[in-house]
């Protein structure tokens, strides 16, 4: 049992929870780049060296890690942590012909970064992971901590999702087609009909242990998958339902990792015609951009779905007259191949 | 919970293309550093000693029909030992795409072993190579995944050099979890420009052979190679060869420094006390530990005394650093299987290059292949970030 107790979330936008499409953040040449809060709590010399993700790791986690004491282990999830800091590395290996180098940026291009600084500023000498596989890095983190709570039910731990637009990787996306090559506004995303999304990066950080009581949410079930198969997503979509879901239960709330791209939205479409007349449909990556660990946004608005009946209308694809959203199922696909299936209720 | 064993295995290091090479180097005290580096061109090719594995990317791609464009030597290593422990252990291919076999690898280089192609497209210098997707370490086992299909639950970690180690525990997990009814763990890496001059600005590279916990010892030795374990539980076994059982297994963070470890090592005793109480063994249990024995000034001492404190008085222990070099993200995993060496043949294999005792610690690890009753083996990683872990293999 994996229960969420808080949440701490940086992204594109300064309230991902707008009503008034009109005033959500627009991306900035073609990116959604996050708004960064003052990050109070990490020492300014040690802020002043760190990479943008490990900034808005760091600054996310340690909101929830005010009393040390009660997280027995860092849980991280990002695809390309380090990632801005091993090309500045690399850029200097070619441009000095392997000369004298500096190794700052050498150690802070290991995957494992975040959690490496967390553990550091915290103190923290518990159990110490970073989950890097891509478009289920998040997922991962997020199973290893229901795996981590299974065995120690009375331990606690931060559990997060994140990843930046570094230059280099948004080249190296480019160049793979990626992202959208029109610009196009946010507020159209869906309607885009064109290959590729809006990148955005962020961070989503979660305190986690196994009490229901004051709890935010529960995540119930998480499964994943590898295919380019509609038809095999859309089996396992049913089996993790049949599995998971009570006799006479439904899913409320689908919150869909829709991006934009037509490449992937057959997969969202199949999902939803397994999903019952009354299942509301809602959609984020408008708001906050398309990167590998976006799903820990996901679940930050699933948390904040589960206990807010005022959802903005501007995030529905579907309404209908639900108005409590007891089952919240988070389906998430990165690139055609990576899935992801997170059942998530509230407390 | 289930009880966890090895029914396969299979590596390839700078010693051995197969588990029985790797086997017969370590009782020989073959030593596969070289001052030879020809994978790419480096000024310190030839300047510095490095454990290349001894095949060529061309007769890597030969041997195992890869002609795709993109796959990187990480993940040509990868799928070479992954043959072998998959021949080795006997499962099916129905068996390996079945939805509850789990695929858990890790590797902390990536496609950076491609320094002048991953240079030209994070820079935008040109319309795109061949291995855009390539450059994550999550391409090793998406290739992987592709070529045999797997549909099970699928990781990357990356903890640094400890990673492997703990891909072994998470398929462990995933096993006990109900999660899997079976996991193929491990891990890879290749040599790379990126970290050899990443080791060298540290200043942790020697220029000579590597001399794990001996006093004069002058840093690490870079290596390369991949090693997967075939994991299945107890009761699946039906009458299958059993190779080791995984007892213990845990994970701690030093929370001290971003690249070095503190005085007192606090994360090593940790993550092998974690270990000890999850396997249920004493200390005195303990008949070999194969060390992290990196070879640098830090690692050595504090793993010295980390033992010290631990065990008292520590059980025998060796470092293969001086056979194969650091295999970074592969070590965990190339070091499992040959812990796992030990339990089968009841034997133990020397720590190469040492010539004297660390002062303020006054250990001497084995110098010599000997036959001796071997019950539980030890194995440590320790890596940047301050991540530790220890894992157990006992006899079957």
């Amino acid at each position: 049992m994996l229960y969420i107790h808080k949440t701490y979330c940086i992204s594109s936008q300064q309230d991902l929870l707008q009503a008034n499409i009109d005033l959500i953040n627009e991306p900035v040449v073609k990116k959604l780049l996050a708004i960064e809060p003052t990050y109070t709590q990490i020492p300014p010399g040690i802020l002043r060296r760190m990479g943008k993700s490990i900034r808005m790791g760091v600054g996310a986690a340690l909101p929830l890690m005010s009393e040390a004491d009660a997280i027995n282990g860092i849980i991280m999830g990002s695809a390309n942590a380090g990632m801005d800091d091993c090309v500045k590395f690399l850029n200097q290996i070619v441009q000095y012909e392997e000369g004298q180098l500096t190794p700052g940026s050498f150690v802070q291009s290991t995957g494992n970064v975040i959690a490496g600084q967390l553990g550091l500023i915290s103190k923290n000498k518990g159990y110490n992971i970073t989950h890097i596989h891509l478009g289920l890095a998040f997922e991962n983190a997020l199973l290893d901590a229901m795996m981590q709570l299974n065995t120690n039910p009375s331990n606690a731990y931060l559990v997060g999702g994140v990843d930046e637009i570094s230059p280099f990787h948004y080249n190296i996306e480019t160049l793979a087609g990626s992202y959208k090559k029109e610009d196009i506004s946010n507020k159209n995303l869906y309607e885009s009909d064109s290959e590729g999304c809006i990148v955005g990066e962020g961070a989503a950080m979660f305190m986690v242990n196994s009490l229901a009581e004051n709890a935010i949410a529960e995540v119930k079930a998480i499964s994943t998958l590898h295919t380019t198969d509609r038809e095999l997503v859309k089996q396992q979509l049913q089996l993790f339902l049949q599995k998971n879901l009570a006799a006479g239960e439904a899913i409320d709330l689908f919150l869909s990792g829709e991006n934009g791209d037509n490449r992937t939205l057959p997969f969202y479409e199949s999902c939803e015609s397994l999903l019952a007349d009354d299942t509301s449909i809602v959609r984020y990556k408008h708001m906050t951009g398309d990167f590998a660990t976006a799903s820990a946004l996901g679940l930050w608005y699933a948390c904040q779905f589960a206990n807010n009946q005022q959802l903005p209308a501007q995030m529905f694809k579907k309404k209908t007259a639900n108005i409590i959203y007891p089952n919240i199922l988070i389906y998430n696909n990165f690139k055609g191949l990576q899935h992801s299936f997170i059942l998530v209720t509230g407390c | 919970m289930s009880r966890i064993f090895i029914t396969g295995m299979g590596v390839v290091s700078a010693i051995g293309n197969s588990v029985a090479e790797n086997h017969e180097a370590l009782k020989a005290s073959t030593c596969g550093i070289q001052y030879k580096l020809d994978l790419f061109p480096s000024k310190y090719a030839g300047l510095l000693p490095f454990g290349q594995v001894p095949i060529s990317n061309d007769n890597l791609k030969k041997t195992l029909q890869v002609t795709e464009p993109g796959v990187t030597r990480t993940s040509l290593l990868a799928m070479y030992a992954l043959n072998e422990a998959i021949a080795n252990s006997g499962i099916s291919a129905e068996e390996i795409q079945s939805f509850d076999t789990a695929l858990i690898g890790a590797n902390t280089v990536g496609g950076m072993c491609l320094t002048d192609e991953l240079y030209n497209d994070a820079n935008a210098k040109t319309n795109g190579s061949d291995y855009l997707g390539s450059y994550d370490c999550a391409s090793v086992n998406l290739f992987l995944q592709k070529h045999f299909k797997i549909n099970g639950i699928i990781n990357t970690i990356n903890t640094a050099c400890s990673s492997s180690a703990n891909a072994i525990m998470y398929g462990a997990m995933l096993m006990k979890n109900g999660y899997a009814k079976r996991a193929i763990v491990g891990g890879t890496d290749s040599l790379a420009k990126f970290t050899i001059n990443g080791f060298n600005a540290l200043h942790i590279l020697s220029d000579e052979i590597c001399t794990p916990f001996d006093e004069g010892r002058k840093g690490l030795n870079l290596g390369e190679g991949a090693a997967w374990l075939i994991l299945e539980k107890e009761e699946d076994i039906n009458g299958k060869k059993v190779y080791a059982e995984l007892t213990g297994y845990a994970n701690s963070n030093d929370a001290y420094h971003p690249s070095s470890l503190s005085d007192e090592g606090d994360g090593p005793y940790l993550s092998m006390q974690g270990a000890l109480r999850l396997a249920n063994l004493t200390t005195d249990k303990i008949d070999f530990i194969n060390a992290h024995g990196t070879g640098t000034e830090n690692n050595d001492q504090v793993e010295s005394k980390a033992m010290i404190s631990l065990f008292y008085s520590p059980p025998l222990f060796a470092s293969t650093k001086g056979n194969i070099g650091h295999t970074l993200g592969a070590a965990g995993a190339i070091e499992a299987v040959y812990s796992i060496l030990s339990l089968m043949h009841q034997e133990v294999y020397p720590n190469l290059h040492f010539k004297n005792q660390i002062a303020s610690t006054g250990l001497t690890p084995v110098l010599e292949h000997k036959k001796m009753p071997v019950n539980h083996v030890m194995s440590n990683s320790f890596g940047f970030g301050g991540n530790c872990s220890s894992l157990i293999f006992s006899k079957v």
